[in-house]
């Protein structure tokens, strides 16, 4: 089967940064001694060098539907890489000590894309909670149909540059560089510590956001607010991005751009993906407590 | 470079995001169009003979770039060669945008993004860190502070 191994082997030498290395040493397939190998962790990919810094790796191991477990060997502080499918390989590898097995084996246990994707949607429906616990506010905040709030964090997730609600909406970036009127009063009537993202400034402020008259704090207030309560307005409060009549200035919006879950043709394939890795987590979950 | 092959085929087996017969033509100067079955699983993009049960060929899509050519076209490039185009030809308008969609959400570093944008935020709005509960706030793979890269349009680096 082929593969763009090119490209492969460009991410595992590009300067987006690696989840874990190190060196390990790895059972050869033919051969029983081990090599000792620098090991590259990045995503579900991990990549193996010859030398900490050849330039190119000699393999890689795609960590999908595996499992790591410590493993009886006579090397000290082994552990193996297991996978699910017929005749497939072992890949049996040790540390250099006991704190870098264990290392290694949780770093790679959770390596998987559909672990990341686990986490994610969790966390994407706990915002979602979250959001409709601090009330209706963000409801006519830039929405459309399904989950509006989520769009628009997701296209804050995803466009830095240039959209109006990204750069308040995380205080790590630098934040206002393009911004807007919109973004800055918030941040102005916060204190002067955050940098409180518009929108959950607004959901703090729910009312006094809301309700303070446009031209009370001057011009740029006033055009946040006017922006805010063009949304109030129009909508019944429930999002008014469907016939796009009185829509706020916010940026275009993808189709599906909400993170929803990517999975759309058909939950059977989600929830299979779910229970199977539910019963991953429990079984890493029982390995850890006897590994205690 | 040596990879996990049957492993990868075996993953090519699993339930797939998005599948459809599309056009496809490699990057190649004289590849022409071809009906493939094209799958989408994890981060792997297969490409299968209509026919046959086994991938002819697998595409990691990191590192790469997905951008719509025509109303029913859609190309993946990736970054280390971006010469060379990699082009599928859909069956719609609406089909050609949800797969640019799904590739686009399909990377690894696309969902760390967003996990830590929701990390972030709902430690903004509560005041916890949402995976403490979990025991995995320390690890690497979910540090704000990891240095990804922002700003360009790739689907890499979104």
């Amino acid at each position: 089967m082929k593969l763009n191994e090119r490209s492969v082997a460009h991410y595992a030498t590009c300067d987006s940064p690696p989840d874990k290395t190190g060196f390990l040493f790895k059972k050869g397939e033919r051969n029983t001694a081990y090599h000792r190998r620098w090991f590259v962790l990045k995503g579900n990919m991990l990549f193996y060098f010859e030398e900490r810094d050849s330039r190119e790796p000699i393999g890689v191991i795609v960590l999908e539907g595996c499992t790591v477990e410590l493993c009886e060997s006579a090397e000290e502080f082994a552990f193996a890489i297991k996978f699910d499918c017929a005749k497939a390989r072992v890949y049996k590898m040790s540390a250099e000590n006991q704190a870098a097995m264990e290392s290694w084996v949780k770093a790679l246990s959770r390596a998987s894309f559909d672990y990341m994707r686990l986490v994610v949607k969790e966390l994407e429906r706990q915002l979602e909670e979250i959001q409709e616990a601090t009330g209706g506010a963000f409801v006519g905040l830039g929405g459309q149909q399904g989950r509006p709030k989520s769009s628009r964090r997701s296209q804050v997730a995803r466009s830095r540059s240039g959209a109006s609600s990204s750069s308040s909406s995380s205080s790590s970036s630098s934040s206002s560089s393009s911004a807007p009127s919109m973004t800055v009063p918030c941040s102005a009537q916060k204190s002067s510590q955050d940098e409180v993202p518009l929108i959950s400034g607004c959901s703090r402020e729910n009312g006094v956001a809301w309700t303070k008259p446009p031209a009370a704090n001057g011009f740029v207030e006033g055009a946040s607010c006017v922006a805010w309560e063009g949304s109030a307005d129009s909508g019944n409060g429930i999002g008014y991005g469907a016939d796009g009549v009185k829509a706020p200035p916010v940026p275009p919006r993808r189709r599906g751009a909400s993170l929803e879950s990517p999975v759309s043709p058909g939950t059977g394939c989600f929830s299979k993906l779910h229970d199977w890795y539910g019963r991953e987590v429990e079984e890493l979950r029982v390995q850890w407590l006897q590994s205690q | 470079m040596r990879f996990n092959e049957k492993e990868l085929v075996s993953l090519s087996r699993q339930p797939a995001e998005m599948a459809a017969e599309l056009g496809m033509r490699g990057p190649k100067k004289g590849d022409v169009m071809k009906r493939r079955l094209v799958k989408l699983v994890v981060n792997f993009l297969f490409y299968f003979r209509t026919d046959e049960d086994e991938p002819i060929g697998a595409l990691l899509l990191e590192q790469c770039r997905v951008e719509r050519e025509d109303k029913q076209t859609f190309s993946i490039v990736f970054l280390d060669e971006a010469e060379r185009k990699y082009l599928f030809e859909c069956n719609s308008e609406e089909q050609c945008g949800e797969w640019i969609d799904s590739i686009i959400k399909a990377s690894y570093e696309f969902m760390r993004k967003n996990l830590i944008f929701y990390r972030t935020e709902i430690h903004r709005l509560t005041g916890k860190d949402p995976l403490e509960q979990y025991g995995i706030s320390d690890e690497t793979r979910f540090q704000v502070s990891n240095g990804l890269h922002l700003g360009s349009r790739d689907a890499s680096s979104l």
